[in-house]
């Protein structure tokens, strides 16, 4: 019987363009690869980590708030 | 990656070495924060030199292909949403310091419930903020019913019935306001998904076609300022600016070959960045050989409304047509 992975007691909340949160960790990873692991695509998006914008390469932690944003086309 | 930079106690910094990636990024011209990464250059840029960066680049467009002279009267095509916002901001900024260049705005309610309410409100308190003459005119005024009325049962056709209506409104708003100029908030994006939609249908008059300057006094050039700005680009700014609205996205919008056409796009860009730019080089490319060999299509007027075609009859009174049936 395989042992249950230990689950972080700490995570990074994410506010999806939806508005929708949800929690992923462990970090720390750069922005790029939470936005691909979430399904988005880098492109598309734009990224505040706890209120302040920040490019795909920056680094987000347990400890943050990220917020991804849509862009919405039209217009 | 950057590396080299020193821990802060505030730990906003992590202490980078090579294969450690630094927490903030810095800019490449300031050591600020880095709002901005510029993936085919690699460039990193702050707020303030992002900004900067943008200004000066949609000046140099003007400039460069000679967009506007003095004495003109620019007039934007302002729906609200995102691009036309940016536009507008922009030659806020640039155009009073240009010689004698008059800016105005003209928005254009096609009646597309839920969505478009949202960008009128955003157009309005825009010019408001700015100061701007600012006209409004609605397909209902023009046409005699909204796009949502005229699109029962044919929704697949949303972009190009409105795309044909739309222009026609744009010229008889810009008409009115007596523009010289009508820009247009077309960003980088719309126009590598034009060059590549044009190339997937063949149409190579299409693909050459400058509508800013072979209107040969047959309708008010357009211009796009905004042509060499990403839309990724646009939305920094205007969130830099505190002008980000979460607004809706056209009902109408996963009926077209253009939503097609973004995403391959937007996935192309995100593995091989630069590719929107090279597509617009390669038109670029292909308009100089093209140049003075092309057949020019005589001007006509349409036998019906006698505004300017290619047929006998224009599109538009072609649409109307249907529209009625």
């Amino acid at each position: 019987m395989h042992k249950a992975l230990p689950v972080p007691d700490y995570c990074m909340k994410i506010i999806l363009p939806d508005k929708s949160c949800r929690d992923a960790g462990p970090g720390p990873v750069t922005v790029e690869t939470l936005v691909r692991d979430l399904g988005f695509d880098p492109v598309g998006v734009i990224v505040a980590r706890n209120g302040t914008l920040v490019t795909e390469d920056a680094v987000v932690e347990n400890t943050d708030e990220v917020r991804i944003i849509r862009i919405a086309h039209g217009g | 990656m950057r590396s080299g930079s020193s821990g802060s106690p505030t730990g906003d910094e992590a202490v980078a070495c090579d294969d450690v990636p630094v927490k903030t990024p810095r800019c490449d011209r300031c050591s600020g924060p880095a709002v901005f990464h510029d993936k085919k250059t690699g460039r990193h840029l702050c707020r303030e030199h992002f900004i900067a960066d943008i200004e000066k680049r949609v000046a140099d467009t003007i400039r460069s292909k000679n967009l506007i002279i003095p004495g003109d009267h620019v007039v934007i095509a302002l729906s609200g949403g995102k691009d036309s916002t940016a536009l507008l901001m922009i030659l806020a900024r640039l155009l009073p310091s240009w010689d004698s260049v008059r800016l105005s705005a003209v928005t254009i309610d096609e009646g597309i419930a839920g969505y478009r309410e949202d960008t009128i409100r955003s157009a309005d308190r825009l010019v408001m903020q700015y100061g701007l003459d600012h006209a409004s005119i609605s397909f209902t005024e023009l046409f005699g019913g909204t796009l949502d009325a005229f699109l029962k049962g044919r929704e697949p056709e949303a972009c190009s019935v409105c795309g044909i209506l739309r222009r026609k409104a744009l010229n008889v708003a810009a008409d009115r306001a007596g523009a010289t100029k009508l820009a247009t908030g077309h960003n980088l994006d719309d126009e590598a998904q034009s060059v590549f939609m044009n190339v997937l249908r063949g149409d190579l008059p299409r693909l050459v076609r400058d509508s800013g300057s072979d209107s040969k006094g047959r309708f008010i050039p357009r211009i796009k300022p905004l042509m060499f700005i990403s839309e990724k680009e646009i939305a920094v700014y205007l969130m830099l600016h505190g002008a980000w609205a979460d607004l809706p996205e056209c009902p109408y919008a996963v009926h077209a070959l253009r939503g097609e056409v973004r995403g391959m796009l937007a996935s192309l860009e995100s593995k091989y960045p630069g590719t929107m730019l090279h597509l617009m080089e390669s038109k670029t490319r292909i308009e100089a050989q093209c140049a003075g060999r092309l057949e020019e299509e005589p001007v006509r007027h349409c036998r019906e409304c006698g505004d300017s075609c290619s047929g006998e009859i224009c599109q538009l009174c072609t649409l109307k047509k249907t529209l009625s049936q």
